[in-house]
């Protein structure tokens, strides 16, 4: 029920389309008259801006940037007014700065306030105007290696295998990717070498074996480890009432076979406690688990149990295993007083669980790999060509993303007939699945050129290539059935069709990835899972809370995406998702129990939005304490796409002796933040995050540290006043389309799988104010994205030299 | 040439073996002692057993005053750092002063740790890529060059390893992939570095079967491979003239994995027995560093692969390391600002790093090899990209060289050098040593004479 209300609720209504004309006209009417039919950007400048702001520009700008001066490397000549667009790289900067209110620089003459919006507003549509005359979509390589979170995302929807067994999980199975930028999506820091290479030519084998089911596969040992600070006092929230601790575990189990499962207990007392194995909820074994001699162990028989080893029948397929202890009440529990952590106390834990199998096949199973790879089955010998060819003719064209050639089923064929013969019809469905894994069609993402395409030149992608763009863009995965039709039937491109495709795969569950995939390394979420706070300082600190982090930003992005709400929502949203853990941790009383749910918050409370969020304010701290610098660079760089330029090469101002004295540390840190090079830009992060320092470094509230109150009231050097965590929202929406404009070029950067650069700020600015329209929702901005010329175009690319 | 199997029962018996217990097993269950010259001997038709090298990378710099040697040649102190080196003083040289001067800014801006990481092996800066229309360009690091040569006969020509996870988030100027790795196949594509235990031993020894498996696979995976390249030259000849860098590095790395297949096959037979294969990370980094260390030494043994590095700690590491007093973040810590206390903090890690390295050298010390010991076959760099980490300095780099390389060097000296003398010269002569004459590396302007008579007498250092 909850997922129809939500797909509804993307149903958007009254999406501006002016963005699609507007970049269309890059393409067909590179006139000047193309500028006032443009959208948005149409109002004409009056007359008198141009000479304001090139007066300006000479009176308060030209002298320090002069050929003379030359400061900060940028030379401004105030007649490149008339025409900003011939130098937009220049006139791009200088926008910048004028809109952020940061030049001319704090003592320096300044023009009258109202002047920067006349000014920005002027060359902000010239800017605009130049871009859509002469569009830049900007250049990536033409092969764009599938990250490893799109490759286990495409063989989830190619081959329905969205787990695969523990010995060769994704971690193991292909290498890490690079983050750059923050995304590692980025095409031309996808590189391939022979060890990747080995890697695939393994994954290919150990992937086809698994999806298609081959009886001769042998064992796999799959070992799932409790992680150390993960608690085992409480109800494991994957894990049914009425048990306490253990392991959740989402298993892939290839054949219809007998497991063994081996389960690795620590902390064992006098007392008895009761283990038990399920899958899909539904208990498969019992044992008792005590150190004291003579207890009989499996007391209701389910199956005997033979000194913590299990073996049992289970069918093919993603099963959900659970390994915890029945629940007994504790008259006394002395936990608290404990650290916490996995083995704590008298109480015994779940160390590890080893499922080891395939054992004994009874069958191939009913898998839904099997069912969408094989969509049909010869009854007879004479059948089996035609149907392979079916078979592989569906597997390709969705493994490939376009339509199937002879030479793509010749290839396949070849490793069809040879398993054929080897064995019979399956393995030559296996042997030929295989080969498509390791095809550099199947691993990249390819565009071609078309042929005489003049170098520099702007084209638009053909159809399937825009199809994998959307796919990748939307869900990090392979284009449906659905999509490579349109593309097929060369409908893509019809406005009403592209936008019809866009709803459908936004309200689709892959669009998830926006979430996991985009959000999360935009707001560097990943970076949870690797904080290790300082276990002494923090010992509240354990896996609930670590994962209730995760959870409750994930269901937040997830339903400002799904409800289709204004991304503004995303700093001031009246409700967050907490569970017992994570209240607690917040000091909020009254939710009880381990799952997560709603709770609508009160209009003063500092919870609200992702800087009031666990997740944020740790990753944004050290191990042992807050850092002002750091949250303050976070806020700057994600939230407002202004980051201070990282510190000077030669950090002079860290030297530490003055006239031969050697200076204290925080003497050392007043002078570095006194000294020009290192001044501007702390004064613009250490104010925001002062402001947030009534949040620990794991997020908790406190109103004084060190038995002194916190100050939490700072200035900008603008003058501008920041109290408290309502002060960083307010200033970080201050001027809303700033914030939307920063969300706009990381997704567009996630969408090109390429750095932003200058010439793509008109595209930006053009999506945020559109977006403005409906209301900034998340998906006017995906839209807005979709549209856009550098989206759905490439510039050919210069000859090699 | 050799090939390794795996026991045939280590599946089902490994099961209670969790990462952290496996570490010192590892090592003490290796194979009997098969000496790896003889069996190299039948390989390569040689008689001596073959040079190695290995490339150990610490980020962050040193505390100099703790690290560098006050005097020169033989009779030095052993600086506090080194002290866990005691026992294999005789076995390495500390080389003082040398420089990666193109990781300085030169006007590019950030960076300096995506410049120590990336100039270490190559002496090529490395450029802010954030610029519009700015490549990836580097240039290619001895260790790759060396296993071009070194590794022509081993079955894996170079292992890469870390022992810290790639960046996430904000690094250093954009391209994180520079911090991440030190080794470089070509200016354009870095190697990127391994972290798992486990796939580092699949990868060196295969993950098992019998002999007729094996060779039955080989000649599958050939096929594969044949197929796969006939596909993407096709697929080439239609990218046409525009930029096909991508397709070429597949394309180049698909032949190389040919040929080591067609290597491995035409080797096969042989059999020797291995442990139990790692599962997990292990939760101590000790137990880590020790186990990679080891998995490189059954490498080397076994001549596997001849060349590796291994990333101790990347630039812009905020690993923790309380389990020696230091909780806290490495890269901050090495922020010192001269602080007393930081500055301790940071000699300790670096005196952890020593002993780690300690673990490594006393094994290949006592590992039988030939007419000597695996070290005496071996050069081993210890250093860094920077050499004051506080100030983000790249010269005055700590150098350590352990190992003879068959005699090529002389061990157990303290050297001084002027000023600014490029470490790329360094990387030359290693290379020369094992048979690559090269004219220039980056910014290298000759041999670094590593002169004994001069180094050994003994005169006192300005710190």
């Amino acid at each position: 029920m909850a997922r129809r209300r939500l797909i509804a609720g993307i149903a958007f209504a009254g999406l501006g389309w002016g963005l699609v004309i507007a970049h269309s006209q890059g393409f067909s009417q590179n006139t000047p008259d193309s500028r006032a039919e443009t959208p948005a950007a149409v109002t004409a400048n009056p007359p008198d801006a141009r000479a304001e702001t090139q007066a300006a520009i000479a009176k308060y700008c030209a002298t320090c940037h002069s050929e003379r001066l030359k400061t900060a490397g940028l030379v401004l000549d105030p007649t490149g007014v008339a025409r900003p667009g011939d130098q937009s790289e220049i006139w791009e900067k200088v926008l910048r700065q004028l809109r952020a209110g940061t030049m001319p620089p704090p003592g320096a003459p300044r023009p009258p306030q109202a002047f920067y919006s006349r000014a920005t507003g002027y060359l902000a549509r010239e800017l605009e105007a130049g871009a859509a005359a002469r569009p830049n979509p900007g250049s990536t390589p033409l092969a764009h290696r599938l990250t490893r979170t799109e490759y286990a995302n495409v063989i989830r929807d190619l081959l329905a295998l969205p787990d695969l067994p523990k010995e060769f999980d994704y971690v193991t199975l292909l290498p890490a990717d690079n983050a750059s930028s923050g995304f590692d999506n980025l095409a031309d820091t996808l590189f391939v070498s022979p060890a990747t290479m080995e890697r695939y030519l393994a994954a290919a084998l150990k992937i086809s074996r698994v999806a298609v089911g081959d009886p001769d596969m042998g064992a796999l040992v799959n070992t799932h480890i409790t992680p150390v600070r993960q608690s085992q006092e409480g109800r494991n929230e994957a894990l049914p009432f009425g048990t306490r601790g253990g392991l959740q575990i989402d298993g892939y189990f290839p054949l219809d076979a007998d497991y063994e499962f081996k389960v690795e207990t620590a902390g064992a007392g006098a007392d008895v406690h009761q283990l038990e194995i399920s899958i899909d909820g539904a208990r498969k074994a019992i044992t008792n688990v005590s150190r004291r001699p003579g207890v009989p162990s499996g007391d209701d028989g389910v199956v005997p149990n033979n000194q913590g080893t299990f073996r049992f029948a289970v069918p093919a397929g993603s099963r959900s295993v659970g390994v915890t202890f029945v629940e007994r009440s504790e008259a006394l529990s002395e936990a608290p007083l404990r650290p916490p952590g996995r083995n704590r106390g008298a109480l015994p834990s779940v160390v590890s669980v080893t499922i080891t199998g395939p054992f004994k096949p009874t069958g191939l199973g009913d898998t839904p790999s099997r069912r969408r790879l094989f969509v049909c089955r010869p009854t007879s010998a004479d059948q089996e060509s035609a149907c392979a060819d079916r078979i592989l003719t569906t597997l390709l064209r969705r493994a490939y993303r376009r339509n199937v050639t002879a030479d793509d089923l010749r290839r396949a064929r070849r490793f069809y007939e040879a398993g054929r013969a080897e064995r019979d019809f399956d393995l030559g469905i296996q042997r030929a699945l295989e080969r498509v894994l390791v095809s550099p069609q199947f691993l990249f993402r390819i565009e071609q050129e078309p042929a005489g395409t003049a170098p520099g030149s702007v084209y638009r992608v053909g159809d399937f290539e825009l199809a994998s763009r959307l796919s990748f863009f939307l869900w990090s995965s392979i284009p449906d059935d659905e999509l490579l039709d349109a593309a097929g039937a060369g409908t893509l491109r019809q406005p009403q069709v592209l936008r019809r495709q866009v709803t459908r795969m936004l309200a689709d569950p892959r669009s998830r990835s926006l979430v996991t995939n985009f959000a999360a390394q935009w707001l560097f979420l990943r970076d949870v899972e690797t904080k290790e706070p300082d276990v002494y300082l923090f010992r509240d600190f354990d896996e609930s809370v670590r994962a209730a982090f995760v959870r409750e930003t994930d269901l937040f992005l997830d339903s400002i995406l799904r409800e289709n709400r204004s991304v503004l929502e995303l700093l001031t949203a009246d409700y967050t998702f907490l569970n017992e853990t994570l209240a607690k941790h917040y000091g909020i009383p009254q939710i009880t129990g381990s799952h997560f749910r709603r709770v609508t918050l009160p209009k003063e409370s500092p919870r609200r939005g992702l800087l009031g969020q666990g997740s944020i304010l740790s990753i944004t701290s050290y191990s042992t304490r807050t850092s002002a610098v750091l949250r303050g660079k976070y806020v700057l760089e994600n939230l407002l796409a202004s980051a201070p330029p990282p510190p000077p090469a030669d950090v002079p101002s860290l030297n530490t002796e003055r006239s031969g004295k050697p200076l204290s540390m925080k003497e050392a840190m007043q002078a570095h933040r006194a000294s020009p090079g290192c001044a501007g830009c702390h004064a613009k992060m250490d104010p925001i995050g002062f402001a947030l320092e009534n949040f620990d470094a794991l997020g908790r509230w406190r109103a004084e540290e060190n038995g002194r109150p916190l100050e939490v009231t700072s200035t900008l050097p603008d003058g501008t006043i920041i109290d408290g965590v309502e002060g960083v929202r307010q200033l970080v929406l201050r001027d809303p389309v700033l914030f939307v404009e920063a969300m706009t070029g990381k997704l567009l950067m996630y969408a090109l799988t390429r750095n932003i650069q200058y010439y793509d700020q008109p595209t930006i600015r053009v999506i945020a104010r559109e977006s403005a329209r409906q209301n900034y929702t998340f998906a006017s901005l995906v839209l807005g994205v979709v549209n856009s010329v550098p989206f759905q175009s490439r510039m050919a690319q210069a000859a090699p030299q | 040439m050799t090939f390794l199997t795996r026991k045939t029962l280590t599946r089902r018996t490994m099961l209670k073996g969790m990462g952290a217990s496996v570490a010192l097993p590892l090592l003490d269950s290796m194979m009997p002692a098969l000496s790896a010259a003889q069996r190299n001997g039948a390989a390569t038709g040689s008689k001596q057993a073959p040079m190695r090298l290995g490339f150990v990378y610490a980020a962050h710099g040193v505390i100099h005053s703790e690290w560098k040697p006050r005097q020169t040649g033989r009779q030095y102190e052993l600086p506090p750092n080194l002290q866990p080196l005691e026992g294999v003083r005789d076995h390495f040289n500390i080389l003082t002063n040398l420089s990666h001067l193109e990781a300085d800014s030169k006007g590019d801006g950030s960076g300096d740790h995506n410049r120590a990481a990336g100039a270490w092996l190559t002496g090529v800066h490395a450029y802010d890529r954030t610029r519009p229309g700015a490549e990836i360009r580097l240039a290619t690091s001895a260790d790759q060059i060396a296993a071009g040569h070194l590794g022509k006969d081993s079955r894996v020509p170079s292992i890469e390893m870390t022992l810290d996870p790639a960046t996430q988030g904000a690094c250093d100027s954009g391209d994180c992939f520079f911090v991440n790795t030190v080794s470089w196949r070509s200016e354009t594509s870095p190697n990127m570095p391994e972290i798992h235990p486990r796939v580092i031993f699949e990868r060196l020894f295969g993950d098992g079967g019998s002999a007729d498996e094996r060779r039955a696979r080989s000649r599958k995976q050939g096929s594969l491979l044949d197929s796969v390249l006939e596909e993407t030259r096709a697929l080439t000849a239609t990218l046409g003239r525009s930029d096909t860098s991508k397709v070429g590095e597949y394309l180049d790395s698909v032949r190389e994995v040919e040929q080591r297949i067609q290597h491995a096959e035409s080797s096969l037979g042989e059999s020797i027995e291995l442990p139990d294969r790692p599962i997990g990370i292990p939760a101590s980094f000790e137990e880590y560093a020790q186990l990679m260390f080891d998995l490189q030494l059954l490498a080397f043994r076994s001549d596997v692969t001849r060349v590796f590095s291994l990333i101790m700690a990347r630039e812009l590491s905020g690993r923790s390391y309380s389990q020696i007093g230091v909780p806290g973040n490495h890269h901050l810590i090495s922020h010192h600002r001269e602080d007393a206390a930081l500055k301790s903090q940071k000699a300790r890690i670096d005196t952890h790093h020593m002993r780690l390295l300690n673990y490594f050298l006393e094994r290949m010390r006592d590992t039988p090899d030939g007419d000597g010991s695996l070290l005496d076959h071996s050069a081993i760099l210890f250093g860094s990209g920077m050499g004051d980490g506080n100030l983000h300095r790249h010269n005055d780099l700590p150098v350590l060289l352990a190992g003879k390389l068959h005699g090529k060097f002389q061990t157990g000296y303290s050297f001084d050098y002027s000023r600014d003398t490029p470490m790329a010269n360094l990387l030359v002569t290693m290379l020369d040593h094992v048979g690559v004459p090269i004219a220039k590396l980056g910014d290298s302007t000759g041999q670094l004479l590593l002169d004994y008579e001069r180094a050994g007498a003994p005169r006192a250092q300005a710190l």
